[in-house]
Formats: structure tokens, C-alpha cells, sequence
């Protein structure tokens, strides 16, 4: 059936709102509208009636909120998706012809992490037994609708293809603005879903036809899967209290027309809209054909990935980069980060990543002895909490590929696959079903080619049996593969080759981490810097480098600006608005212009005032000046920090000023820190383990702790908000942790404390617990067995300073 | 929406003490980073004042001489959420500010909310102040059947988390009496 039912080719009418016509006949807010099916089944029949006899050819069961998250009716949840889909089988058997009956699936009503608290399996879970349920009761296609959180449609889409042989069209509901609630546009939505593959996508709900002209004009231009529209009969008004909608049936027909001649093949209406409407537009479009589709030229089709909310486009005619930091390979403090759970460490490497300019993030977990399945899942959710980039999924591990492909919030940049025979039979097929772009190494069984011949024709091999698998050109970027110029003569010439003639023959993007080129050579950043923007020129679409590293960033600025890619060289002038010749690129926390470091005081009085850039770069002109770097630590970042530690106790500081203080200090003794022999610096003390209790996510006072702990030269170990007690356990075990810390802001999770507490004293005697939070009070930390109460982030330090103390 | 400095210090609790100018610049430029990211949202509908004055004596009491009643629910959206969570990630300062800026844009936006429902009062009606579940004796599950009523997670993106929290974190939910006379 689905050959004939979703095509771009031919209209095919959808109903209209079942929620509205339900209110219609008394459903009250609040109630449960699947109940109907089994309370009230004639009610229910009668609105699919309407619609079949209105010219729908399809309908919608009233099984939009009948999944186990959200359904708490007092009939079975089976009973009502059986009822449902029955109600509305009967309704198209009584129509005759070529009728369909679809699921329908809405959102479950909870918002996944890192928004909320529900997680993906768990929202797939409730997405699966209610398509399980409506196969059973024969549903012709499911209909996944009104999601706004592209994560979620995820979930749906994934619970729908592995749960049913049925065809799947997946709709979204955009807000005002063009967006989801979570952020994702038409373009994300677009490339997620023809990843995921389903049959058709569009647009239901959110606002009225003449609104979703624009979205669905872009939906055309950006896909060539069959459009479906339902819009609301207009935006909803309040008149008294009531939800209204004010388009009436034939300004409705016609603004649907214009969908149509837009591009959308498959047409109805949400809320507010009646089989009158319905009716209406089967008069109005019965003669109309949708445009015909974009060729799916190779070149033409685009190279999208997407994080949750945006979407990134490797263009074929330009250039992006990929932040290359998140890999330990020669990465110490990364490595360690990684073995100890250190997630607030990784967290900061992305984000000053993606405010250095990166279109993509890189993230690699290979550190052996790890458990990469499990640490690459974690990390890439992790980094997703904190950027809207899209990221590279990179391992050579099919088992943590499949799992954090399966879990990533969009549609991943994949890296790698190659040419041998046990890649391409492992990676391939993971990519078809959960979607991604690969990047595609031109390497085998027998190694790396050493000509441009040799590569291509691996690369060759590689879009071949991608196309088995139902793989474009589009879906990949090919890899050239960089090696070092000290240790082969022709190597970048043969790369240059390579890229030119990747794009020319195969039509394809190219990729490379580019800084392998130097390795052996001195003045590494040097031959990098150059290499880029040689690579640039051959046509290098996306480069894996370091997105801090100054020159390479100067390198393709400037490639754009001088090639015509930078239009009136706006990123070229935003990146060096403020340069001179011996500028420092500006930062947050510099003192008002004008006043000089001399004259206010130095380096304590930056930290009093709690100015980042400025205590930094004090430090460094204390040590320019000949200081030595044990003193400057000792008589201005300590006494100042202690300082305004004394001034919080007294209540002449307060905490926003303590913390912009402590983070001042520990810029500056970073600075001191890089200038002092190894193992210099002072014994670190803890480590400590710090964690936001199970079931709560709010973080703040547990970051401040840390934050403030860490700038008194503690070891910190955090371990994030809605922590299950057997992981902190677990890491303060490993760590051979002395005090754990945790944090509570509900009383709703107070008894996660408890337990949490109990669990750590039982299985870890000798490690003391200090629990903080707003609902707190020391009474009540004795009550659950803490041994001691916080009272604040200041309280916590003077608390670890004696502990620590007497144990040295 | 706007977002006063003034609340946003209050949210500081810095008292009667004036941010000084590193502060201030901090404030200024957190403001900003939210409004970018700000997505708000509302709506409201006449709810069952019986109902609701049954099932808490001190909500009962604030709704005293009140002839109806509105349920609200009020949210910054998920993208503030997101800016808290990067900040999170880089500065514990800039959090705590962020958070306070966010506390001032909520209360801000609850307080038009209810401009807006004045505006649609009969000529002699009068709100009375705004009321939550977790106050007194009305409990927090209570949000299940404010926000299910409100069909919230579909008209505002607002949904509870399995331990009864909004989310998007800066969310607020209201029940707000009307009665007859001046405010």
C-alpha cells in the first residue's frame, strides 16, 4: 500500500480535528479523549463518518494520546487502541473504496533529558506497545503528529519502523517563530526524518494554512519525500475563556490550495477544523497536482546533520569546520577526565569549542580499559546538553557506534567507515536504520593508498555499497586520509589531488584532519596553518582541527573572505573587528576601558572585583615583571581570595561576587600554574565527588560548590544533576573519595538524599557524606544520616579545608 | 518581555546593596544572552472554583469572596533552559546570575499574564493574588490536574517530571481568583 499512498504525485486527503469535534459533543478539558472509544464509541464513529462521507481518504483513530506515559483512563490501554482503530475500520469499511485508517500518535507529554527527566528508552518504550497495539488492531499507516521536541520524534519514528511493517508519516507542530518547542526548524525536522526514513513528513497543527506557506515552501525545496499539511482552522483565541478557531471552511479550502501548489501532497486539518472544512477542500484541490519534485541530482542534494535544534549543512561549494578537541589521543587532562567520569571537564572543552567558531564537535572516548559502548552513549548526551552543535560520532567500535547513534538527538556526522569489508558490513547498515552522514576513509585491507588513483577508488567501492543500503553520494564526505609530509615527500600533494578529484569525479564532499601533515616537524602550528589553506583551495569542504588554535581559524576566515564565500567579508570583520597588531583577542571579564592594571590595584584587586580576563592577564605581567610564580600565589591570588571569602562571611560579599571572584583567581592561577615545574603547585586535596541527587535536576548550587571548591585548590569529581545512588557509590569506590557531596532542591527528592546517604555509609565506611540544598536544614541533614550540613558553598570549603587539613 | 535589573539583583539577594560595576557589566550581558534565547509562552481558562476550593483550605481562603477562578501556567521555554545548562558548563557565576535573570523574566511575564486575563474582566471585577501548588496545604501533585487541564504540554510546552517539577524549568503555574470590586 504504501507505493500508492504517500506520493508526491497525486492528492490524497487526510481529515480534519478529532479533539475540537469530540469538545463538540462534550468532552470537557482535562478528560481523557481515548476513553470515548470504549465510553462513547458512537460519538467517535460518527466524527470518522463525517470525514469519510466529507471525501477523506484517510483517517485519523482517536488514539493521539493512547500511549502508557500519558494514558491513565480506567479502561485498558489495548482495549482503547483496539476500540479506537475498530471504530474507525468500521467508519472506512462502511465508506467503501479505497479508504485507509492511520494510529494516530501524539507526543507523550513529558520532555526528554536533558530538557526534562523521561528518557529516550523510556519514551520509545511507550511509543512501541502503542504501535505494537495498533498493528494488532490493524492500522493501514501510523501517523506520528503535533510533536515538538525533535528528539521525541525520534523515539516515534524509531518505535514505529521497529516496531510494525507499517508505513510512517511523521508531522510536526511549529511554533510562531518557525520552530519547534525545542528549537528545531523545518531544515532539522527535514533531514532527521529522511534519515530515520520515513515515507512522508510535514507540518500539523501550531497555526492556520496561510502561516505554513513559507514552511512548507522550504519543506519542498529541502526534501523530496511526499509533504503532508494539517493546519488549525486559524490561530486559536481565547473568547471567554473558550478555545475558538475563526476560519471558516472556505478560506481554509483555498489557503490549503496554495499548500498544495507549494508541494504538499497530502492535505487536511487539525484543530478547529470540521468535515465542512474537509469537504471544502476536496472541492477546491480535486483538480490541483502537486508540483513535481527537485531532481535528486548527486551534487544538488545537500549534506545535512542536525543536533536537537539546528542544522548544519556541509555545503559542496564551501567550509566547515569540525572541533577536534573532544579525542584523547594526545590528550592527557582529556584521558583522565575521561577514566575518572569528569564530565564537567569535557562539558567546557565543547563549549569553548563552539565559541571559537566550530560547526561540528568531534567526540572520541577511545581510552582503553574503558567501556566504550557505555562512556561514548554518556558523553555524547552529555555534550548535547550543553551545545546546539551538531556532532561527530567517532569510533572504530560498531557496538558504541550503534548505541550512541541510536541515542544521539538529531542526525549525526558519523566518522568512519571504510573501504574493508568488515567496516563497510558493520557501519553501512547502522547508518540506514537510525540516519547520519559518513564519513567515508579511504583506506582497506591492504592500507592507505599512496596515489589519488588508489584513494578514489576505494572511495569508489564505498559509495557503491553504501547504495545497496539505499546510501547517496550526499549521505557521505570522503576522507582523504592525511599523512605525514616528514615521513612521505608527496603526501600533500597527493592529498591535494585527491580532494580535487574526490569532488570532480565522484561529486562528493571531501574531509581531513588536517594537522597530521606536521607530525615530526617543528613549528607544527606553523606547516598546519599553511597546509589548511592549501587544502581550502583543492576544495576541503569540512576539516577536522582545533578550533582554538588561532591560525587555523585565521586560515579559513581568510580563505572565505578572499574567495567570495564571506559575503562583504562580515565573518572576516566580526573575528577581527577589535585587532591590532599586538592585540588579544577580547574575552569577558576585562576591566572598563581605559583603566590599567597599575592604577587599580593588580592582580588582587582584578580578583576582588572578580574580573577574569584581567586577573589572567595580571598574572602573566607579574611574571613577565620577574615575580616568581610561588609568590604571586602567595601574596595576591590567595590573600585576595581569602579575602573575599571573609568578606561573604561577614555579609559584606555577596555570592555572585564570591564566585565572579574565585573564577577570577583561578584564571590567574591557571597562568601561574603553566609557568611553574611540574608537581610544583601544591598538593591537591579530595578528590571530592559532588552530585545533584536522583530525580532532581536542578544543578545550581551543586555548581557553585564546585566551582568555589575547585578555586580552593580542591579536586573536584562531579557528577552531574539526577544521579542514581549506584554511581556515585561506585565513582567515590574508584576514586578512594573521602567526602561525597550531594545536592536536593525538592522535597520531592530529599529521600533520594536519604537514600543515597545510607547506600554510601553501607557500602563505604569511612567516607563522610555533606548534603546542601534549599529545602535543608541541619536538623534534617542529622535526621537522614548525613555528617554534616552545608549551609553554604563557603560553609562546604571551610568544611573540606578541615577535613583535608587534619588528614595531612 | 523585559527583564528588570533591579529584580534580577533582588534575585541576588543583594539586599539594599547596589551591584557594583563587574557585577552590573555581568547582569547586562546575561539579560541579553536570555532575551536572545527567550521563547515565552501562556495560556489560561476559566477552571472549577468549587473544585479547587475544596481541595485546600488555604487556597479556599485566598479564594474568599471570589466568584470564579483562573487556571494559568506561564514558561520562559526550553531554549532558556538550554543557555543555563552551557553556562552551567563554563562559569558557576554566570549560572548563578542566569538563574536570577531568569527567576525576574518569569515573575515579569506571570505578572503580563495577568494584565492580559484583566484585560478580559467584566467592568467590576477584580483579580486576587496569584496562587501555586506546594503553598499551604494545596500539595504539589496537584500540578498534574492544573497542567492536564490546561492541556499545557501541548499549548505551552510546560510538562511534569516524574518528581512533579516543571519543565522548562522556568515555568510557572497559577491559580488566580476573581471577585467583584476594586483591587
Amino acid at each position: 500500500m504504501t507505493d500508492t499512498i504517500f506520493t508526491r504525485d497525486r492528492l490524497l486527503f487526510l481529515d480534519g480535528g478529532m479533539g475540537t469535534q469530540l469538545q463538540a459533543k462534550g468532552l470537557r478539558p482535562g478528560e481523557t479523549p481515548e476513553l470515548w472509544n470504549v465510553t462513547r464509541p458512537d460519538d467517535v464513529r460518527a466524527v470518522h463518518d463525517a470525514y469519510f462521507a466529507a471525501g477523506s481518504d484517510v483517517v485519523y483513530a482517536n488514539t493521539f494520546g493512547a500511549n502508557p506515559a500519558k494514558y491513565h483512563g480506567d479502561a485498558p490501554l489495548a482495549d482503547v487502541i483496539a476500540a479506537g482503530v475498530g471504530l474507525a475500520r468500521d467508519a472506512a469499511r462502511a465508506a467503501g473504496g479505497a479508504r485507509f485508517v492511520a494510529l494516530d500518535v501524539g507526543p507523550t507529554g513529558r520532555l526528554l533529558r536533558p530538557a526534562g527527566d523521561c528518557s529516550f528508552e523510556a519514551a520509545y518504550a511507550a511509543f512501541a506497545e502503542q504501535i505494537r497495539l495498533g498493528a494488532r488492531a490493524g492500522a493501514d499507516l501510523v501517523v506520528i503528529e503535533t510533536m515538538g521536541d525533535a528528539y521525541e520524534l525520534k523515539a516515534a519514528v524509531l518505535a514505529a519502523k521497529e516496531n510494525s511493517d507499517l508505513p510512517v508519516l511523521a508531522t510536526v507542530a511549529l511554533g510562531a517563530d518557525g520552530q519547534l518547542l525545542t528549537g528545531a526548524d523545518v531544515d532539522c525536522v527535514a533531514a532527521l526524518l529522511a534519515g530515520l526514513r520515513v515515507d512522508a513528513l510535514g507540518l500539523n497543527c501550531g497555526f492556520g494554512p496561510d502561516r505554513m506557506l513559507p514552511y512548507v515552501k522550504r519543506l519542498a525545496a529541502v526534501t523530496s519525500l511526499p509533504i503532508a499539511v494539517k493546519p488549525n482552522a486559524g490561530l486559536p483565541t481565547v473568547v471567554d475563556g473558550r478555545t475558538v478557531f475563526t476560519v471558516g471552511p472556505d478560506a481554509f479550502a483555498s489557503a490549503v490550495a496554495a499548500l498544495v501548489d507549494a508541494g504538499a501532497s497530502l492535505v487536511g486539518g487539525c484543530c478547529g477544523s470540521t468535515p465542512a472544512h474537509i469537504a471544502a477542500v476536496r472541492r477546491v484541490c480535486a483538480a490541483r497536482r502537486p508540483p513535481r519534485a527537485a531532481p535528486d541530482a548527486p551534487r544538488a542534494a545537500r549534506t545535512v546533520v542536525t543536533s536537537g535544534s539546528r542544522a548544519v549543512e556541509i555545503p559542496f561549494d564551501d567550509t566547515i569546520v569540525i572541533g577536534e578537541r573532544l579525542n584523547p589521543t594526545g590528550r592527557k587532562k582529556l584521558k583522565a577526565a575521561l577514566a575518572e567520569g569528569d564530565v564537567a571537564y569535557v562539558l567546557r572543552e565543547a563549549v569553548a569549542q563552539a565559541e571559537a567558531g566550530a560547526h561540528i564537535l568531534d567526540v572520541n572516548v577511545g581510552v582503553p580499559g574503558l567501556d566504550e559502548p557505555a562512556v561514548l552513549d554518556e558523553t555524547v548526551q552529555a555534550v548535547q546538553s550543553v551545545t546546539d552543535l551538531p556532532l561527530q560520532i567517532d569510533t572504530s567500535d560498531p557496538q558504541a557506534l550503534a548505541r550512541a547513534l541510536r541515542h544521539y538527538n538529531g542526525k549525526a556526522l558519523v566518522n568512519s567507515v571504510n573501504g574493508t569489508e568488515a567496516s563497510m558490513a558493520a557501519v553501512l547498515p547502522l547508518v540506514a536504520r537510525y540516519g547520519g552522514t559518513l564519513v567515508a576513509l579511504t583506506l582497506d585491507e591492504s592500507g592507505i593508498p599512496p596515489t589519488a588513483e588508489g584513494r578514489l577508488a576505494i572511495a569508489r567501492r564505498i559509495l557503491a555499497r553504501g547504495a545497496t543500503f539505499g546510501l547517496r553520494p550526499s549521505d557521505f564526505i570522503i576522507d582523504v586520509l592525511c599523512l605525514a609530509v616528514s615521513a612521505e615527500a608527496q603526501s600533500a600533494n597527493v592529498i591535494l589531488e585527491s580532494l580535487r578529484r574526490v569532488r570532480t569525479e565522484l561529486g562528493c564532499r571531501t574531509c581531513l584532519g588536517v594537522s597530521n601533515i606536521s607530525f615530526g616537524l617543528p613549528a607544527r602550528p606553523l606547516v598546519n596553518a599553511a597546509f589548511y589553506t592549501l587544502a581550502l583551495g583543492a576544495g576541503l569542504n569540512a576539516a577536522i582541527v582545533n578550533p582554538l588554535a588561532a591560525d587555523m581559524m585565521t586560515a579559513v576566515r581568510a580563505f572565505r573572505a578572499l574567495t567570495g564565500r564571506d559575503p562583504a567579508c562580515g565573518g572576516w570583520i566580526d573575528a577581527f573587528r577589535e585587532w591590532t597588531a599586538d592585540s588579544r583577542p577580547p574575552a569577558p571579564g576585562r576591566r572598563p576601558a581605559g583603566a590599567a592594571a597599575a592604577e587599580d590595584g593588580g592582580l588582587a584587586a582584578s580578583i576582588r572585583r572578580g574580573l577574569k580576563a584581567d586577573a589572567a592577564a595580571d598574572a602573566r605581567a607579574a611574571l613577565a615583571g620577574g615575580q616568581a610564580p610561588l609568590d604571586v600565589i602567595g601574596a595576591a591570588i590567595v590573600p585576595a581570595l581569602e579575602d573575599v571569602g571573609k568578606g561573604f562571611e561577614a555579609g559584606r560579599v555577596f555570592l555572585p561576587q564570591l564566585l565572579m571572584a574565585a573564577e577570577a583567581a583561578g584564571a590567574a592561577f591557571e597562568v601561574v600554574r603553566a609557568a611553574l615545574p611540574p608537581n610544583a603547585g601544591g598538593a591537591v586535596r579530595g578528590p571530592i565527588v559532588l552530585a545533584t541527587v536522583k530525580g532532581d535536576i536542578h544543578d545550581i548550587g551543586k555548581n557553585i560548590c564546585r566551582a568555589l571548591l575547585e578555586n580552593y585548590g580542591f579536586k573536584v569529581i562531579d557528577l552531574g544533576r539526577d544521579v542514581p545512588a549506584e554511581r556515585i557509590v561506585a565513582t567515590a569506590r574508584r576514586e578512594r573519595a573521602r567526602l561525597v557531596g550531594l545536592s536536593a532542591l525538592m522535597t520531592t527528592t530529599v529521600g533520594a538524599m536519604e537514600e543515597t546517604v545510607r547506600l554510601v555509609h553501607r557500602e563505604l565506611p569511612g567516607c563522610l557524606v555533606t548534603v546542601g540544598g534549599a529545602v535543608l536544614t541541619a536538623d534534617y541533614a542529622a535526621k537522614i544520616g548525613a555528617d554534616h550540613y552545608a549551609k553554604d558553598a563557603m560553609g562546604l570549603v571551610r568544611y573540606a579545608e578541615s577535613l583535608f587539613a587534619a588528614a595531612q | 518581555m523585559t527583564i528588570d535589573p533591579t529584580d534580577v539583583a533582588r534575585y541576588l539577594l543583594l539586599g539594599a546593596h547596589a551591584p557594583d560595576a563587574a557585577l552590573a557589566a555581568r547582569i547586562d550581558a546575561l539579560r541579553t544572552a536570555a532575551l536572545r534565547v527567550i521563547r515565552p509562552a501562556r495560556t489560561w481558562r476559566r477552571g472549577d472554583l468549587a473544585d479547587w476550593r475544596a481541595r485546600s483550605a488555604t487556597l479556599a481562603l485566598r479564594l474568599a469572596g471570589c466568584h470564579a477562578v483562573y487556571l494559568a501556567c506561564g514558561t520562559l521555554g526550553a531554549g532558556f533552559d538550554a543557555l543555563a545548562r552551557r553556562t552551567a558548563a563554563t562559569s558557576a557565576a554566570d549560572a548563578l546570575i542566569l538563574q536570577a535573570v531568569g527567576a525576574a523574566a518569569i515573575e515579569a511575564w506571570m505578572d503580563e499574564t495577568e494584565d492580559e486575563i484583566r484585560r478580559g474582566l467584566a467592568p467590576g471585577e477584580t483579580l486576587v493574588r496569584r496562587y501555586s501548588p506546594g503553598y499551604g496545604d494545596l500539595p504539589l501533585a496537584a500540578q498534574r490536574d492544573l497542567l492536564g487541564f490546561l492541556d499545557a504540554p501541548r499549548t505551552v510546552g510546560v510538562s511534569l517530571t516524574d518528581t512533579l517539577l516543571m519543565v522548562p524549568s522556568k515555568s510557572v503555574s497559577a491559580l488566580i481568583g476573581v471577585r467583584k470590586g476594586s483591587a
